[in-house]
């Protein structure tokens, strides 16, 4: 060893402390990274003269990190359906207690207001005032289902948007990790540093596992694959696989939804051979296609029950049954099919007193103008009978369509009720899950942070070895630099 | 004649002396060369009086120059791949303009404007083409052509195989109505590649016939690919693995691309949902060219931007069994010559030889410490030589003045 090549060592040495200097202060800088950041380290191996830094590698831990794309997908999934279902409590499903400040806008609330109406009015049925009032309570409603099932209709059209929305951005990502994916197989194959890219891959594969659930399987040269939860391929062979909605702008009670199709496979909807299960994705299919359409099949029973208990039936001949007090507008029959009930129900203009009706034909029938449909025939003031048929109609089981997906046999009454407290559980049960979730996801993230994520102690001490060394180094070069000066000093101060 | 031949002897003494601060001089402004070997100046005496008593007639001193070349100089990390260094014993093999072969250790290569890499002197790389269409190696002068890294622009390899790995769900209801393009239970697809490299989905529909049996159909765009007839996979219900019995491995024609033989045989049917483990195809898409790397056994290898590596040339390495009679040639260069040995050529690490480094250089084997020690070791040398000059010459005067006197 001679005095240049120690210089040469020594310079070797000072290009490794700053090249683990470099890689210090990125791993310092991403400590408050919002999204992934995994610790870097530089490998230092040591080379013929002194010591070179051979690569950067990244901590992972890849059943963390799986934990955490799960908690990811759960969370999103419960957390799209609570926000659904909240939207749908608070406008329509309101259980807060009816006051005259504040009136209950759910249908359970309004039956019950129209009923004691009702009673009222059978109390005293001469009383124009009271008929009125009873037919007011009635208008209320079947405004108050018709909104309700309006808000259903938006609510899956804002969920079908949303889902559109959805399989856009996945689309979107899955792109971007095609791009990030080639340059991790490229890195590792070249042997150059993929750290980085391996960081910005785990992030787009987090972003991606919000959208929709997801499986990862490791392939040769850092390269993955993507599955769904339900095992479509969604990335392989370094290639994206098209996923595809086409949505759909209005929704009334008959439309259904289009189902999610990735690599031609549909994901979403009842007959999907390979269902997804969870990611914002499927807690949007849930909502669009399952939990509103089940509201809306309860308010389209609570509607025909209206419409049936309030059906006149022929006094004189044998005709069919006629609306009576609750009718779809423009109807000369009951309605044949019980689908999008809610949204039509209306009061026979012939009783409306707002429309040029007159009240007082609830007591007497007739509702429809046809005289043969008349049960007051007498015209009697004090006539009760029909009144008392009515409210035992609404008070007699009778069986509902199974679609509503609660109690098919109950009272009118007893079905709305079931059918707030079935909305209100539904609501509390995906607020509940989706907080669950939203802890878990919490754990997942600190566990996966415990694991590969900086700990800045740790970086402040390693700061200080690497300056230690730094001075040491750059110590060694100037004694160096000193004993040539000796060298050169006295060669100079040889006598001539 | 003692007092003539003292100051002659001197004077090749002082030429001498004035040969090694020469060397020195040189050595000092090539400290920091690459892949510079240290000249040293050895003396020889001069006698040609052997047996001869009582009158001594000096004869002075010869210089020699000498190349310290089989001395290794430290390497030095940079960060150009094509920077190559050997650790060990060997030279590179370069030409100049005109086609001469010779050795050098100075390996700071670049491309020029073909792509042919050129160190700082000017000299070409010479190696093996290992490629497609190359001569491979053959250890011989007249199988070097020049190291180029300007790669095939694209290559595009058919997918001929490949591996598929699954669970398929023991609990899945068996199948309604016949397996097609729309019914069946689980699919999932592998990207292949044809002829020309177009990739091609390959959608594998499994459907469950029950009795622990699965067919599998590959489908193109929904157009049933070869197999013609569908494969049936048997899964032992003891233990949910393949019966030996059962199809293990599918041949799919690949449109416009060659027969893909898919491994299937780890698949299991257990009770757990339907979940892929393995799937691999190999081939790929054309792709750019992007790189080169060089590895210690001296490949160069072209690197595409899919991750594919093509070995493309084999630097070799050069050695002579006496390296320090090799004859320098300007450029840090060295010539076989008639003292040195014949070539030996071979691969990195094999017989001695060294390991190619990419991404180093070798330094210059000057210390500068012991130039300038030997430096004052020449100055005393020239100063006692020039002594003795003065003093045969004050003899000589003072036998004059005498005759004078």
């Amino acid at each position: 060893m001679s005095l240049s090549s120690a210089a040469v060592t020594a310079q070797t040495g000072l290009s490794t402390i700053t090249a683990e200097a470099a890689v210090l202060s990125q791993n310092i800088a991403g400590a408050n990274d919002t999204g992934i950041y995994s610790r870097k380290t530089a490998n230092i191996v040591s080379a013929p003269d002194g010591s070179q830094a051979a690569s950067v590698t990244r901590a992972s831990n890849q059943a963390v990190f799986d934990n955490l794309l799960n908690a990811t997908s759960a969370n999103a999934m419960h957390q799209a359906l609570s926000s659904g279902l909240d939207q749908l409590n608070q406008t329509i499903g309101s259980l807060a207690s009816d006051s005259a400040n504040s009136p209950a806008t759910s249908p359970e609330a309004l039956l019950s207001r129209f009923t004691n109406a009702l009673y009222t009015y059978e109390a005293s049925p001469s009383d124009a005032t009271l008929a009125a009032a009873a037919v007011n309570a009635a208008a209320t409603l079947a405004q108050g289902l018709n909104s309700a099932a309006a808000t259903v209709n938006k609510l899956r059209a804002q969920a079908d948007a949303a889902m559109a929305a959805s399989v856009q951005s996945i689309n979107a990502l899955l792109a971007q990790i095609q791009a990030v994916n080639g340059q991790i197989v490229t890195g590792t194959a070249t042997k150059a540093g993929v750290a980085d890219a391996q960081d910005s891959r785990d992030n787009l594969l987090t972003q991606l596992a919000q959208q929709i659930g997801i499986t990862t399987v490791a392939g040769a040269n850092g390269s993955i694959s993507i599955y769904s939860d339900g095992g479509v391929t969604l990335f392989q062979g370094g290639a994206a696989r098209t996923v595809t909605f086409s949505p759909t702008a209005v929704y009334i009670p008959m439309t259904a939804g289009n189902a999610v199709f990735v690599d031609g496979v549909p994901i979403t909807g009842g007959s999907s051979p390979m269902p997804t299960s969870s990611g914002n994705l499927a807690g949007l299919a849930v909502l669009r296609d399952d939990t509103s359409v089940k509201y809306q099949a309860q308010l389209d029973n609570i509607a025909n029950g209206l419409i049936t208990s309030f059906a006149e039936s022929d006094q004189a001949g044998s005709g069919p049954n006629l609306p009576g007090l609750f009718t779809v507008p423009g109807a000369t029959a009951l309605p044949a099919s019980i689908t999008g009930l809610a949204g039509q129900i209306a009061i026979n203009p012939g009783a409306d007193p707002n429309q040029a009706g007159n009240p007082l034909l609830l007591r007497d029938g007739g509702i429809s103008g046809n005289p043969s449909y008349v049960y007051n025939t007498a015209a009697s003031a004090s006539y009760q009978s029909r009144l008392s048929q009515l409210l035992a109609n609404l008070s007699s089981p009778t069986a509902f369509s199974a679609a509503g997906g609660i109690a098919v046999n109950a009272t009118l009454d007893g079905y709305a009720t079931a059918s707030a407290a079935w909305l209100e559980a539904q609501r509390s049960n995906a607020a509940s899950q989706s907080s669950y979730q939203s802890a878990l996801l919490n754990t997942a993230t600190t566990a996966l942070s415990n694991a590969t994520g900086v700990n800045l102690d740790t970086e402040m001490s390693k700061m200080l070895d690497l300056e230690n060394s730094y001075s040491a180094t750059a110590r060694l070069l100037s004694t160096i630099n000193a004993m040539f000066g000796t060298l050169l000093a006295d060669l100079g101060n040889l006598p001539a | 004649m003692g007092l003539l031949s003292a100051m002659t002897a001197s004077v090749s003494g002082m030429a001498a002396q004035g040969n090694a601060l020469a060397a020195i001089s040189e050595n000092i402004s090539n400290a920091s060369t690459t892949g510079y070997k240290e000249a040293l100046i050895q003396f020889q005496d001069l006698v040609d009086q052997a047996g001869v008593t009582g009158d001594y007639t000096a004869d002075g001193v010869n210089s020699l120059i000498r190349y310290n070349i089989a001395e290794h100089g430290n390497l030095t990390g940079t960060t150009s791949p094509t920077d190559l260094a050997i650790q060990g014993n060997g030279f590179f093999l370069v030409k100049d303009a005109s086609g001469n072969i010779f050795m050098t250790r100075a390996g700071s290569f670049v491309p020029d404007q073909n792509g042919n890499l050129v160190n700082a002197a000017g000299y070409t790389l010479m190696g093996y083409n290992i490629g497609p269409g190359g001569a491979g190696v053959t250890n011989t002068v007249s199988g070097l052509t020049p190291v180029n890294i300007n790669g095939a622009a694209l290559i595009a390899t058919p997918s001929t195989a490949g591996t598929f790995t699954a669970n398929l769900n023991s609990n899945d209801p068996v199948l309604s109505g016949a397996p097609s393009a729309t019914n069946y239970t689980k699919k999932s697809s592998l990207v292949a590649y044809d002829d020309l490299g177009n990739p091609v989905t390959l959608d594998l529909h499994f459907s469950n016939l029950g009795g622990n049996n699965w067919e599998v159909d590959v489908y193109n765009n929904g157009v049933q690919l070869n197999p013609p007839g569908p494969v049936t996979l048997n899964f032992d219900p003891a233990n949910g693995h393949l019966l030996a019995s059962s199809a293990q491995s599918l041949s799919i024609a690949v449109p416009n691309g060659q027969t893909v033989n898919l491994d299937v045989s780890n698949s299991t049917q257990l009770a757990s949902p339907f979940a892929v483990t393995t799937a691999t195809v190999n081939g790929n898409a054309p792709s750019q060219w992007q790189g080169v790397t060089i590895a210690p056994d001296g490949t160069m290898s072209y690197n595409y931007s899919n991750g594919q590596i093509a070995p493309a040339f084999k630097i070799p390495i050069a050695n002579v069994n006496s390296p320090d009679n090799l004859d320098t040639v300007s450029g840090d260069a060295f010539a076989q010559s008639l003292t040195s040995g014949s070539l030996i050529i071979g691969s990195a690490s094999i017989g001695g030889l060294g390991t190619i480094k990419s991404s180093e250089l070798e330094s210059s084997t000057v210390d500068l410490a012991t130039q300038l020690t030997d430096m004052v070791v020449a100055q005393r040398g020239y100063e006692s030589n020039s002594k003795v000059f003065q003093t045969g010459s004050e003899m000589l005067s003072s036998l004059i003045n005498m005759l004078h006197g």
